[in-house]
């Protein structure tokens, strides 16, 4: 939610909540200065009546406002109002009155004196409260919306320029961060913060590099030291026990000099560390690739299925292309039948390499895992790889295992 | 043929250097930019073998210092950071390989052996083992002077064992220099002993000797017997 219109909504409940309590009170106080009012004047007619009848000897009446009938008892009645429903002739609904009654003595005579005056209804004095009330609500709302607005336009400007240089910062091109200075107080610390913040960022992500690529030229360093003693030492005469023993040791290091490698390799492609690409014809690259292997390929006997309806595109950097091609077709070599086959479905929206294998064991999801092996002797490093390119380069690659084990490419929609 | 390897790790230097020696090339060793720097103006050198992480310097700007003094050196990129920036920067810069740590003594020798024919043989040169003829320049090879049709595959690996004669190679060894960076897809080693049976029978056929010697099924060494 946008912050001023979180402001608003807030702001409108609030003023909603007032104006409510506002009617209540309001409809209260009015009904009872009506009341009041009403009181008053009947006490005033039942006067003005009281001194027509002894004056006069005339009766007035009125239906159903003045009604006056003699009556013998005295006693008994004592003034009241009360509020009384009455129905008109003619009319369908009862309408509400405030009736004042009192028995008056006339001479020898005694009346009972009822006056009654029409009490405003209720509807509509709620309607005389709150019309005028939403009236002004309305146009509040309209116009401090108009205001926020505008003030959107000028005060947060420089902030939502700020902001969206912060949204395209990456720590590929981080020379141009310069937020602009705004003149209020806030935003300024804001800036402060986030500037210092993201030179803290900055140096942090040097030496991160910087130990990555250290790193791995410490361990190599050494790695190259022992595979060249070891690779001199198996040019003697030795026993077979001791050659085997060397060459399993020379190839244990070549594995831990790969893992590495692959390691560095995820670090590099988290850090954005791959210049842009450019739009790759990976059905094209597939068929250069096994043309490559075709030897290998051969010598497991695997058939290659070319299913092509059109040519698959992707836009990537290159290196990091050959790096896909490679683990998606090793990982369908290698977890492959006896005589089985690969098959490449290509179209334009995706590209689909099925092979046949029986069911990894483990759930499909966690298959792009880091070292997450099925059966080979691999690190299990190969589809995370694939997984991490794809996801920096917008491409999606999901897994399914059907009657096949297939790994489909496609772009983001 | 003269050789300057530039390492700054001394164990390297000498297991590089001792190898070359006995590879009958003469070397000189230099372990930081300036023993290098000051070697490199003075003389000539046929190949350069350059690491690019030394103490006092960067291999990439000695290397533009080595391309204005010796235009005629071969040199080969030695780095621990398998850094395509470093690749691309240094083949940009007039350097004819780029090999990652760690390497093969075998692959670095069959490496300085193809600089050497491109550079000073213009590409024509002969490799023979007995009655085995291997033209450079076609990608032919005879064998008692008959013309033999290898693959690619085949003359790549054939070569790779007569540079590398008598010399115990491992199954891996050889996968990698003949699938370079894509070795993890060679993960199953089979293939190199269908195109070692390959080559065997095409020279035998031919009336030739079988020099593939196997050593307790994990290597090879290409030898008289």
């Amino acid at each position: 939610m946008k912050f001023l219109t979180k402001i608003n909504r807030n702001y409108f409940l609030m003023l909603s909540l007032l104006i409510v309590m506002i009617s209540f009170a309001g409809y209260f106080i009015l009904k009872t200065v009506i009341f009041g009012q009403t009181k008053e004047s009947l006490l005033e007619k039942a006067f003005l009546i009281k001194k027509q009848i002894s004056e006069t000897g005339k009766i007035p009446s009125l239906y159903p406002l003045i009604e006056v009938t003699e009556t013998v008892k005295t006693s008994e009645l004592n003034p009241a109002l009360n509020e009384v429903f009455i129905r008109e002739e003619g009319e369908n609904e009862q309408e509400s009155y405030t009736e004042y009654s009192e028995v008056i003595s006339v001479g020898t005579k005694y009346y009972l004196v009822k006056i009654r005056q029409a009490n405003v209804e209720s509807e509509d004095l709620i309607m005389a409260i709150a019309i005028p009330l939403l009236v002004l609500m309305v146009f509040t709302f309209g116009f401090s919306g108009f205001i926020t607005k505008k003030m959107n336009q000028t005060i947060w400007a420089d902030f939502e320029s700020n902001l969206s240089k912060l949204e395209n910062f990456t720590f590929e091109n981080r020379a141009g961060l310069q937020l602009k200075n705004t003149n209020i107080h806030e935003f300024d610390r804001l800036n402060d913060v986030v500037t210092r913040l993201t030179k803290k960022l900055n140096q942090d992500y040097d030496s991160l590099k910087e130990f990555s690529e250290n790193a791995s030229h410490e361990i190599q360093t050494p790695l190259s030291i022992a595979l060249l003693n070891l690779e001199e030492i198996i040019q003697q005469d030795l026993p077979e026990v001791t050659f085997k023993k060397i060459v399993s040791s020379i190839n244990a290091l070549k594995r831990l000099s790969r893992l590495n490698e692959n390691l560095i390799l995820i670090t590099k492609i988290e850090n954005n560390q791959f210049p842009a690409g450019e739009t790759i014809n990976f059905t094209k690259l597939f068929r250069n690739k096994v043309e490559d292997f075709e030897p290998l390929i051969r010598s497991v006997k695997i058939e290659i299925i070319w299913n092509i309806e059109n040519d698959f595109y992707l836009k990537i950097n290159s290196q990091l292309a050959d790096v896909i091609i490679n683990n998606l077709l090793s990982n369908a070599i290698n977890h492959n039948l006896d005589s089985g086959f690969i098959r490449f479905d290509s179209s334009l929206d995706k590209l689909v390499l099925s092979n046949p294998g029986p069911p990894v064991n483990f759930s499909d999801d966690k298959i792009f895992d880091r070292f997450v092996k099925g059966n080979s002797k691999s690190f299990g490093l190969g589809l995370s790889i694939v997984k991490k390119i794809c996801g920096v380069n917008g491409i999606v690659i999901s897994y399914s295992f059907g009657e096949f084990h297939s790994f489909t490419l496609s772009r983001k929609s | 043929m003269k050789i300057l390897i530039v390492e700054d790790e001394i164990e390297l230097l000498i297991a590089i250097s001792n190898y070359l020696i006995k590879e009958n090339y003469t070397c000189e060793l230099a372990d930081t930019f300036t023993k290098a720097h000051e070697k490199v103006s003075i003389f000539e050198y046929d190949i350069i073998l350059l690491d690019i992480t030394l103490p006092d310097g960067n291999g990439i700007e000695l290397l533009k210092i080595i391309r204005k003094y010796n235009v005629k050196a071969g040199v080969i990129i030695i780095s621990a950071k398998n850094s395509l920036d470093d690749k691309t920067g240094g083949l940009d810069l007039g350097a004819d390989d780029y090999m990652t740590k760690p390497f093969q003594l075998s692959e670095l020798n069959s490496r300085i052996r193809a600089i050497l024919r491109r550079r000073q043989f213009g590409g024509t040169e002969v490799v023979t083992f007995n009655e085995i003829s291997v033209f450079t320049e076609s990608k032919s090879v005879k064998i008692n002077e008959t013309k033999i049709f290898f693959t690619k595959k085949e003359y790549d690996l054939l070569l790779y064992f007569i540079i590398n004669k008598n010399r115990v190679l491992t199954k891996e060894a050889i996968a990698e220099h003949l699938w370079n960076d894509n070795i993890e897809l060679a993960d199953n080693f089979d293939f190199i002993y269908t195109h070692l049976n390959n080559i065997r029978r095409k020279i035998k056929n031919a009336g030739g000797a079988d020099y593939i010697n196997t050593l307790y099924g994990m290597g090879y060494k290409f030898s008289e017997r």
